[in-house]
């Protein structure tokens, strides 16, 4: 057990208490230590990540920590900070490129695009891509244009990339870790208006020290499989909240806003399970047949436009798994066909409590023929 | 915590730089957002400048006579390591209010 320990308790005395109390921030903060940590290769840039640690603090004091060549400022320039990711790549490294802000990756579109997501592919497997694309992502913290988008389904859409959202400080820290390890490009959005949540988290150290059914410091098997510690919990889904009547499906900041709306729908007798997506491409059809084959409803939830959104892909995938038993059409509650607003609007866009509350209701009083 | 600089802003009408008349806070305070820092002089008034955030007041620039120009320092805070040189603002945790009941016949199931 202690040799465990010392490959992977960076950050976490042995014998610390199992979990951790963290924000997202500070999850990811640990996850990028820890993997700088275990992996020579890994690398991490981006404009402000170094000196300054990033403007949401995800990369404070790793550039002091594992050294100015390994976690380094880029020029502004978003196109160039994925360039060299794919060049750094090529050349055998693990980048975990930062692009500050959902609306400038805009300017690195044609790099993710037509190089990124391509290469693998391009070179028949002789050059794979590892790279993790952090994205500070979707709304909610009153920032100006270009701050507060939803790019998930523009990324879903092109062959060769793999997207994922966390929705809490475990999940931030087991699906960042997750996604670097893999041979694949990741595009990885972080929701930007849950970074100073707390949560607790079960590190991979604590994971080591084994599971304590019967008590003790360790965390247990079932907390082992939430946090997502386990191969299987890394690559789909996973029920945030299990319920009987309705599914909730979102994804990043929106998987908190429907847990406290199956908490209000409970009080009027409706029993809401919640399904964290997490992977946005590939989706876990199994996890969203397995679900709404169970609550025969189900309403998809998210920040981004409606035409063309995620929310249209979940639905259709529901609708072949479960056509025949499902009570209802699957609703969608969304934002809506404009520009992302000014924060002043922001409330009004971002599907809100009653809002979801209203696409479930019409989902129950759906009447056929 | 972290030391958050903030310049002498813009203050329209084509100024380029204003007189210190009188500081409203000292170093060591604690200031709230529009909380009047600083009292300035320009060639067209003077004006009372409100604090664009909360945080510990560390380091003042310019006494009573001093003339600073548009974007030179005028006053440095101190703030939390995690919220320094954010873009937005951080998102309060409100209890969720909600005006729609729901209502359902579920007998069928």
């Amino acid at each position: 057990m202690s040799e465990t320990l010392t490959v992977s308790n960076n950050g976490v005395a042995p014998g610390a208490s199992a979990t951790l109390e963290l924000s997202l921030q500070g999850a990811l903060n640990l996850a990028l230590d820890e993997l700088l940590a275990e992996d020579p290769k890994a690398l991490v840039l981006g404009e402000d990540v170094g000196t300054l640690g990033g403007v949401f603090r995800v990369t404070s004091g790793l550039a002091a920590k594992h050294g100015a060549e390994r976690v380094f400022d880029t020029p502004l320039a978003e196109s160039g900070i994925l360039g060299m990711s794919i060049g750094l790549a090529m050349a055998g490294f693990h980048p975990v490129p930062e692009v500050q802000f959902d609306g400038f990756a805009y300017p690195a579109v044609n790099q993710i695009v037509c190089q990124l997501a391509r290469m693998n592919y391009r070179s028949r497997g002789a050059v794979p891509m590892p790279v993790t694309l952090r994205v500070p992502s979707f709304g909610g913290i009153r920032a100006p244009e270009h701050h507060g988008e939803s790019l998930e389904a523009l990324f879903a859409h092109v062959p060769g990339l793999k997207v994922v959202s966390p929705a809490d400080p475990q999940q931030g820290y087991s699906l960042l870790k997750a996604a670097v390890r893999m041979p694949d490009p990741v595009i990885f959005m972080e929701p930007k208006s849950r970074y100073w949540q707390k949560g607790l988290v079960v590190t991979e150290a604590a994971a080591n020290l084994g599971t304590a059914d019967d008590g003790g410091d360790a965390p247990s098997s079932a907390e082992i499989t939430g946090a997502g510690l386990t191969d299987a919990g890394l690559t789909g889904a996973r029920i945030a909240r299990p319920g009987r009547h309705l599914t909730l499906v979102a994804w990043g900041a929106m998987v908190a806003r429907c847990l406290q709306v199956a908490e209000l729908a409970a009080e009027d007798g409706i029993d809401v399970e919640v399904l964290d997506l997490r992977w946005l491409k590939p989706i876990d059809a199994d996890a969203l047949a397995t679900s709404v084959g169970k609550t025969r409803r189900a309403v998809v939830v998210h920040e981004a436009p409606r035409t063309s959104g995620l929310g249209a892909e979940v639905a259709q995938i529901i609708t072949e798994r479960c056509f025949g038993t499902l009570k209802a059409p699957v609703e969608r509650v969304t934002g809506f066909d404009v520009p992302y607003p000014s924060g002043d609007l922001e409330d009004e866009y971002i599907p809100n409590i009653d809002r979801i509350l209203f696409g479930i209701q019409r989902v129950l009083e759906y009447k056929r023929g | 915590m972290a030391e958050l600089p903030f310049p002498l802003p813009d203050l329209g009408e084509g100024l380029i730089e204003a007189t210190v008349l009188d500081w409203l806070v000292a170093e060591g305070d604690q200031v709230e957002r529009n909380q009047p820092l600083v009292e300035v002089e320009t060639t067209k008034s003077s004006l009372e400048l409100p604090s664009p955030q909360s945080g510990k007041v560390l380091k003042l620039y310019g006494a009573p006579g001093d003339v600073i120009k548009v974007g030179e320092p005028l006053i440095v805070f101190e703030v939390p390591d995690d919220t320094a040189g954010i873009v937005g603002t951080v998102p309060s945790e409100e209890a969720p209010k909600r005006r729609v009941r729901l209502s359902a016949n579920l007998d069928e199931d």
